[in-house]
């Protein structure tokens, strides 16, 4: 099982390192840092541009080549991210932002999986029900709401039973609040924060686990193994838990990896939505300032985030199926 | 060889879906054979096909009857029309146009002289709710059949051609669908947008891996097909193979996804305007309008009610005509067959 994971993570490892590699030359060919100087008065010439972007590596008449190598060789040799046009250190950026988003984009994942199961296991058990098509049209329709809309209509919500209770509990912007201090305070202050965008995320996230997981326990459902089961004893919703489901996980599980990239994405425009201080917030604004450095280090950042949903994936690959296991 | 265009209407072409009955697959397999050629759920056929007398249906009458059959489709398709005319020819009911600013009425709410209000500049929502209607729509339909188009070739001629070629092909889908590709598609739009046209460009090259994933999967068995191997044998070229022979054989699954693809791009567009990438300014999208009411969340309501509803409206109902289209084509579906009958 070990060498199967750790194969798994060091081929995980190289894909970062590729998407983020050819991220630095699509930033580069694509942003130009110079055209931050164009508003600036008196008029600066060409030189005076290149000299005040030289120290940051950004100087646009050094070969391209050579600036990847520099940035290249800084990042494995110092994990040292390089820096935006201004002088700010990416390292400094990303270091509280990147936490901040892990915690959402990953609890909303899990979440959204939990969600999803949960509700795949008991609609498809109830095919047909009331249950089941109510479930299903919720999930219809929440598959179809784009996630700023999501996260604009929980916001307003959240206003309403903030005056409706006449009490400030649910927080619909930043990520925590300026004056709480002392551990338990601000990680409660933190968790508070937290509710609101984690369940925009999930609302979004879970649907496609939910479908899924669903017409997959379906398929199963009627085979003989389950009958088997059931005819040791099992109840209905026992045999479905303990064999049928144990099968169909194993192309959900495989399929977290591939909705990141989408949690991802709607974690951008949540902390546009939220106001929050994350990486999302930070890849919007460095996009608009021509930030190469800080572009990639978001690249690598959601690619980083990727990966380890995916390890997780194939490490309850392993737990879940026995033909990886004997392999 | 007849017309190779026409569909195969055997069920492989279609993944199967959660309501698969064995016997209502074989029985509609066996009588619902191809009578009249063309393309697959086009517009409606007037005329009963000849030489049956009506002892078999059309297949277009077949896919239309049971896609009439199915109300939420035809409830898609009824508030998908209401959108398109509105898109179309909304802005000649009012005599405001989406650019023109009225500097007597700054975030107005709605009434009579503006029928949905006006934003802070004081464009006429209305106005520009119809005009981004449309933006949004002519992406989202340009991409998405751009999109399938690219994908069925790639997935079906990595599927047919095999070997290397669709290692190599497969290997740069994983890696596409794996980047976080939001990222490259805002970098890239960002810096060449402001025309539509580019962006429907960008979105097709970073939206086509999961369709073309599903193509190959599909293709793994058209291939090993007897009218594969026989055209083989008469020597026909791969690529003429692939599109004239495999890809036909694909046409609901790509009719399907195409009505999805439209309901992705246009929540990625909106995702894209919304942080300011996608659409700018000057121009009018449903998602630069959702950013332009977020601000005013509280204040001024309507800026965001009105492109939110319509970008609602306009996902669920495609949701629902491709739904439709799904049950409608697929010949092991018993939601389109009304207990058993065709």
């Amino acid at each position: 099982m070990l060498r199967y994971v750790t194969r798994r993570a060091a081929g995980w490892f190289l894909v970062i390192a590729v998407a983020t590699n050819a991220t630095y030359f699509l930033a580069s060919s694509f942003l130009d840092p110079r055209s931050n100087f164009k508003e600036l008065r008196p008029v600066r010439t060409d030189e005076q541009v290149s000299r005040a972007l030289a120290p940051y590596n950004l100087d646009p008449h050094e070969p391209l080549l050579h600036r990847w190598w520099d940035w290249l060789s800084g990042v494995v040799l110092r994990f040292d991210w390089g820096r935006s046009p201004v002088g700010v250190e990416v390292n400094g950026e990303i270091g509280h932002r990147s936490l901040v988003s892990a915690q959402l984009v990953i609890g909303a994942t899990l979440l959204s999986v939990v969600v999803g199961v949960a509700l795949a296991v008991h609609t498809a058990s109830r095919q047909y029900g009331w249950r089941d098509r109510a479930a299903q049209a919720l999930s219809m329709a929440l598959f179809n709401v784009p996630v700023s809309v999501a996260a604009l209509a929980l916001v307003l919500l959240a206003i309403r039973l903030n005056e409706q209770a006449g009490w400030h509990f649910l927080y619909v912007a930043g990520e925590r609040s300026p004056d709480v201090e002392g551990f338990w305070a601000t990680l409660g202050d933190r968790a508070a924060h937290l509710v609101l965008p984690t369940l925009t995320l999930t609302l979004t996230g879970y649907v496609g686990h939910h479908l899924t997981q669903r017409s997959l326990l379906l398929d199963v459902i009627g085979s003989d193994f389950v009958r088997t089961a059931r005819a040791t004893g099992l109840t209905r919703a026992q045999a479905i838990r303990r064999h049928a489901l144990r099968t169909a996980l194993i192309p959900t599980a495989q399929s977290v990896a591939f909705s990141i990239p989408a949690v991802f994405t709607g974690a951008v425009l949540t902390e546009t939505v939220f106001g929050w201080n994350g990486m999302g917030q930070y890849f919007v604004q460095t996009i608009n300032k021509n930030d190469v450095h800080g572009t990639v280090a978001t690249a690598a950042f959601a690619a980083a985030l990727t990966a380890i949903g995916a390890i997780l994936a194939d490490i309850t690959t392993v737990l879940l199926d026995p033909r990886v296991r004997v392999s | 060889m007849g017309t190779p265009v026409s569909p195969d209407p055997t069920p492989d072409g279609i993944p199967a879906t959660t309501t698969v009955t064995a016997a209502a697959a074989a029985a509609t397999t066996v009588t619902a054979p191809a009578a009249a050629p063309g393309p697959v759920a086009g517009p409606a056929a007037e005329r009963p096909p000849t030489g049956h007398d009506g002892r078999y249906l059309g297949r277009r009458r077949l896919y239309l009857r049971r896609f009439w059959r199915n109300r939420t489709a035809v409830a898609g398709v009824a508030i998908l029309l209401l959108l398109v005319l509105f898109s179309a020819f909304g802005q000649l009911l009012t005599p405001y146009h989406f650019s023109d600013t009225d500097f007597s009425a700054l975030t107005q709410a709605p009434g009579t002289e503006h029928l949905f209000g006006t934003n802070q500049g004081g464009n006429d929502v209305y106005a520009s709710a119809a005009h981004g209607l449309q933006r949004s729509l002519v992406i989202a339909v340009s991409v998405s059949v751009l999109t399938v188009a690219v994908s069925a070739v790639v997935g079906a001629g990595a599927a047919y051609l095999g070997g290397r070629t669709e290692k190599a092909t497969l290997a740069l889908i994983h890696f596409l669908l794996i980047v976080p590709s939001f990222l490259v598609l805002a970098l890239v739009s960002h810096k060449l947008a402001g025309d539509w046209r580019v962006l429907v460009l960008v979105l097709t090259v970073f939206g086509w891996m999961s369709t073309a994933r599903v193509v190959w999967s599909v293709s793994t068995s058209l291939r090993e097909r007897d009218y594969v191997l026989a055209a083989e044998f008469m020597g026909v070229h791969p690529l003429r193979i692939v599109l004239r022979h495999i890809v036909p054989n694909l046409g609901s699954l790509l009719i399907v996804n195409l009505t999805l693809g439209v309901v992705s791009t246009v929540l990625s567009e909106s995702a894209l305007s919304f942080l300011g990438f996608g659409v700018q300014t000057p121009d009018v999208s449903l998602g630069t309008m959702l950013a332009d009411g977020a601000g005013t969340i509280t204040s001024a309501p309507w800026l965001f009610a009105f492109p939110a509803a319509l970008t609602v409206l306009l996902t669920v109902s495609m949701t629902f005509v491709g739904d439709g289209l799904r049950d409608a084509l697929d010949p092991t579906s018993t939601t389109g067959a009304a207990g058993g009958r065709r």
